[in-house]
């Protein structure tokens, strides 16, 4: 689901056109498109510096924890998802909205990370590392419009 | 539904990939046409009663539809044939606006066919003035837009025939 989706289900759903707010709203989407493009690449291109100095950064604060267990099995797991992660924000910022994050990955989250016996408190310090690290590659400004989602992800695991 | 952008994201989520350089094309493409985009549905929407009038005086008005025996005869089938003309035109700008044309397969012609054989509703007109439709509104958007809505009265035309 995307910015433009919502606004059609949400017009369809009251059988009319847009409201010109709704089209106000669209209008400032499409127009940060450029922008949005270029955040997607910047996370695409850097996904796995991202990932390896976002753990770099987790293990110190947090030494004891599954990804930094010595099985090799288990960090490139956690490292993949951790990716994976990554990628879903670059697909909800191309969106305009948290919904492909969520769909894919926020709704259930807990549950999935407590049945892998993996501690929530260090999957919560893990992404905010992450965050840390992927708005140190941006302009302000990109920084501003990547933060939140990393955010969600946060509040979804609390 | 999918529109321009949730196709894209789609098909790279199913192989867990970013969107490549083509789609990142196709998306910049969209969002650069996006400005063209709003200004028709605003058009379009501010002046939806009269496309509709328009493409009935075109397409029906003076044909045996309207006449005694005809589909269109009683004024409870021509308000209902009015009220098909509006989905058809709201649809289409939908669909318009999301780049896509999935919400009208979704929404409108998925049994619309069957539907309007039960109930006698000749299929040939109905496209005639899907067609008429598609020159008003052309008329009043312009070329450039004109062309993006005709994509979508021709999909419901393809989808009817």
């Amino acid at each position: 689901m995307s910015l433009v989706t919502e606004l059609i289900l949400n017009a369809d759903s009251e059988a009319r056109y847009p409201a010109p707010k709704e089209i106000r709203i669209y209008q400032d989407f499409v127009k940060t498109g450029d922008q949005r493009i270029r955040i997607a690449k910047v996370l695409a291109e850097n996904e796995q510096r991202i990932v390896q100095n976002g753990s770099a950064r987790f293990w110190e604060r947090c030494p004891n924890t599954p990804s930094n267990c010595g099985n090799d099995r288990k960090t490139a797991s956690c490292q993949r998802d951790q990716g994976w992660y990554v990628r879903l924000i670059a697909y909800s910022i191309l969106a305009g909205s948290e919904r492909p994050l969520e769909e894919i990955g926020t709704v259930g989250i807990k549950e999935m990370y407590n049945n892998l016996e993996i501690p929530i408190r260090n999957i919560t310090e893990c992404m905010r590392c992450l965050k840390e690290e992927a708005m140190s590659l941006m302009s302000e400004e990109d920084a501003t419009e990547v933060a939140p989602y990393f955010d969600l992800i946060i509040h979804s695991l609390s | 539904m999918q529109d321009a952008i949730t196709t894209l994201i789609n098909s790279s989520d199913t192989q867990g990939k970013y969107l490549d350089n083509s789609s990142l094309e196709r998306l910049q493409n969209y969002f650069h046409s996006g400005e063209l985009r709003a200004k028709a549905a605003m058009t379009i929407s501010a002046n939806a009663a009269t496309i509709v009038t328009r493409t009935t005086a075109k397409s029906l008005l003076y044909t045996d539809i309207t006449a005694p025996g005809g589909n269109m005869y009683t004024c409870r089938r021509y308000a209902a044939c009015v009220r098909d003309m509006d989905y058809f035109l709201r649809y289409a700008t939908y669909a318009m606006l999301a780049g896509d044309p999935s919400i009208l397969d979704e929404r409108v012609l998925n049994g619309l066919r069957e539907t309007y054989n039960s109930l006698g509703v000749p299929v040939g007109a109905t496209v005639r003035a899907v067609q008429a439709m598609k020159e008003v509104t052309t008329e009043m958007l312009g070329a450039e837009a004109g062309k993006e809505m005709s994509l979508y009265f021709d999909h419901i035309c393809t989808g009817l025939g």
